[in-house]
């Protein structure tokens, strides 16, 4: 018998084996890990003048001794400085409120796409996805028209004579929150939709059989199932607002402290990289939390779905 | 087909079970004049149906018959666009599923993903508010009554496609309904599993003493386990009886070619005499019949002649009564039986014999000239 090194199927089979499994892991390596690494390594930098705007990590000094610096200043600053843990707070919050408020608006309107009839979805959907087709910035642009002391809706609520004053929306947290939940809320709707409608509707058929009312049919059949989605959705929804930094900068105040303003301000206006650097890693490390959570209850509901 | 069907067990001991024959019994369910339009669709077209407690019923046909709309309005899934339906006495024609006294075991099972071969059992136990001790003790009872005890912690993906069976019957039974609704109870099966799940099936309504409505489009399914069998084409019933009688006695030629196979030659009528008819047929041959109901001369029917009560003919002649000449075609084999397709003055006549004999000792064979004959009273008439 020939050794199976000998093979050369095999040897073939062995070399595909190895292009399929490396090239993501390349791929990954290079667009992800390195760029993550370059910053991580700024963050433990001191700002300079000079291009680039930081010291370098490692220097051979004249007398042939290599220095390293690493300065952890930067995350003391990030830990003792009360600004950056309440903009981070104030971030988690916001992201938080926001995520509940989609999945509140969402569910509703993934559920009724998802049961409408049949010719009705595709259109439905389009409705969903249409805002897409105009550019975010202009979006948000947009609702400063809206949401301003003389805008459209302080004009539809006086004219209705619901207020007799102007409402001051514009620049403060609430119009971060109308912002934000308006934006990311096909993030929402799509993935809950893609669950709900592979749901067997004969589930909830048995379930009114066996004396479930509607309601209680939702509760205990419909819901845990669309537990999946409703996690995905969340997930699409909260980290990325965690970051967000247009919507708070256009249309929130002085008081929406939140961190992807702060990194823009530290890493534009103040022209700190190191800081910024070190913020990044730190947000990151925040959302890796949930990611995680969320990984593992993926995990969980295969192993018993 | 016929040959299967005659050799299966179809004399289960049914004999206290003939409510529908007590002119004193009320029914348990009666549907009356019942439509269901869907659309432009007519599923069910004016049908009415009176089914008697205690039964093992069949709803028969091929699909998009009407059957499983018809159940599904039993059930309350579905709503008729006219007439009523009383279970039990009571109207329930616009009461909602949740609130009917009936349960149903869906064609797909319709488990919960979610939940434990235990939990989907409990399921319907939970809406009703008993206590927990008594909910455990039930959902006991049905593991053991369909023997799937050591299933009770798996979830439904974890379970081959008899287990989901049984789990789905464990849960649809779990209320005690008085009635069970059953959408192709056995459909999703392999041949073998279906076989032997008949049997259990039967022998379960037996013992509980519940009234199933089962809903088929497997004819000897619903040969071997119903009381009666209801055959339905186009949204309608065809005839309701007995298995025995449906197959025997078929009331006109739908039914007749729908269950088994079946000989037809058409003819008229020439003579009635007493409980037989003599008839014409386009043969030339003329076939005598026992017929019960009087038919004018000259009325175009048909005789139909089930394969299996054809015999071969020792004493043909030229002016025989019930008698056919002709050539074997095609022969197929099957093991206990043989089916011989004859040729007999340009009309296909089947015709199928018991290999009593090794098949290598066997009289028929291709191109052979052969006559056959069959009793007066294994023959039907046919008018529609």
């Amino acid at each position: 018998m020939p050794a199976p090194q000998d093979n050369p199927p095999v040897r073939r089979q062995r070399l595909s084996r190895v292009v399929n499994i490396g090239l993501p892991y390349l791929w990954l390596g290079v667009f992800f890990l390195l760029p993550l690494l370059i910053v991580l390594q700024i963050s433990v930098a001191e700002p300079r003048l000079g291009q680039p705007p930081y010291t370098p990590l490692w220097e051979w000094l004249e007398s042939g001794v290599l220095q390293i610096q690493v300065n952890l200043q930067n995350f003391m600053l990030v830990w003792e400085d009360s600004i950056y843990l309440i903009a981070f707070l104030n971030s988690l919050w916001v992201a938080l409120v926001c995520t509940l408020l989609c999945l509140l608006i969402g569910y509703p309107m993934a559920y009724a796409i998802a049961t409408a009839p049949q010719r009705w979805r595709i259109p439905l959907l389009m409705l969903v996805i249409l805002p897409f087709w105009t550019s975010f910035l202009i979006r948000v642009y947009a609702w400063i028209g809206i949401l301003k002391t003389n805008g459209l809706l302080n004009h539809l609520l006086l004219a209705l004579g619901v207020i007799d004053t102007p409402l001051n929306i514009l620049h403060t947290q609430t119009a971060v929150y109308v912002g934000v939940v308006y934006s990311y809320l096909p993030f929402m709707i799509l993935p809950l939709y893609a669950n709900l409608s592979r749901l067997d509707p004969t589930l909830l058929e048995a379930a009114a059989d066996l004396g479930c009312r509607p309601l209680r049919a939702f509760v205990r059949v419909t819901l845990p199932l669309s537990l999946a989605g409703i996690v995905a959705g969340s997930m699409l929804v909260f980290i990325p607002v965690v970051g967000e930094f247009v919507i708070p900068d256009l249309l929130g105040g002085p008081e929406t402290l939140m961190v992807g303003k702060l990194l823009w301000t530290e890493f534009f206006g103040n022209k700190d990289w190191p800081l910024a650097a070190a913020l990044a890693i730190v947000l990151l490390g925040l959302l890796v939390v949930p990611f995680v959570l969320m990984q593992r209850l993926e995990r969980r509901m295969e192993e018993t779905s | 087909m016929s040959e299967r069907n005659s050799s299966m067990p179809i004399a289960l001991d049914r004999r206290n079970l003939d409510t529908w024959q007590d002119p004193k019994a009320t029914p348990y369910v009666r549907i009356e004049r019942v439509s269901k339009r869907f659309g432009e669709h007519h599923a069910v077209e004016d049908l009415s149906l009176d089914i008697f407690k205690g039964e093992f019923f069949s709803l028969l046909g091929s699909s998009g018959c009407g059957k499983s709309t018809l159940l599904r309005m039993l059930a309350g899934l579905e709503y008729p666009t006219t007439g009523r339906i009383y279970i039990d006495g009571v109207d329930v024609t616009d009461v909602p599923p949740y609130s009917r006294p009936v349960n149903m075991m869906f064609q797909s099972y319709a488990l919960f993903p979610h939940m434990t071969v235990a939990q989907n059992i409990e399921f319907g136990l939970k809406q009703e508010r008993l206590g927990r001790g008594e909910r455990a003790e039930r959902v006991d009872e049905m593991l053991e009554l369909l023997r799937i005890a050591e299933l009770r912690r798996r979830k439904p993906e974890q379970l081959s496609g008899g287990q989901r069976q049984r789990v789905a019957l464990a849960r649809s039974l779990a209320k005690h309904p008085k009635l069970l609704l059953l959408d192709e109870p056995l459909g999703a099966l392999d041949k073998r599993l279906r076989e032997n799940t008949q049997f259990e099936l039967v022998n379960l309504q037996e013992r509980l003493g519940i009234t199933f409505i089962t809903v088929t489009h497997d004819q000897e399914e619903a040969m071997t386990m119903s009381t009666r069998i209801a055959v339905m084409d186009a949204g309608q019933i065809m005839q309701v009886d007995t298995p025995t009688a449906i197959y025997e006695y078929p009331s006109c030629r739908f039914v007749a070619e729908f269950i088994g196979s079946i000989n037809q030659f058409e003819g008229k009528v020439v003579e009635s005499d007493g409980d037989q008819l003599l008839i014409e047929t386009r043969l030339g041959r003329p076939m005598r019949v026992r017929n019960f109901h009087p038919l004018a001369l000259g009325t175009p029917v048909t005789v139909a002649v089930r394969p299996e009560k054809m015999r071969l003919c020792l004493d043909y002649r030229e002016d025989g009564v019930n008698q056919l000449r002709g050539v074997v075609e095609d022969i197929a084999y099957l093991g206990d039986v043989s089916i011989y397709r004859l040729r007999v003055e340009g009309q296909r006549v089947e015709m199928t014999l018991t290999n009593t004999q090794p098949r290598t000792e066997q009289v028929l064979t291709w191109d052979q000239e052969v006559a056959i004959e069959w009793s007066p009273t294994s023959a039907v008439v046919l008018t529609e």
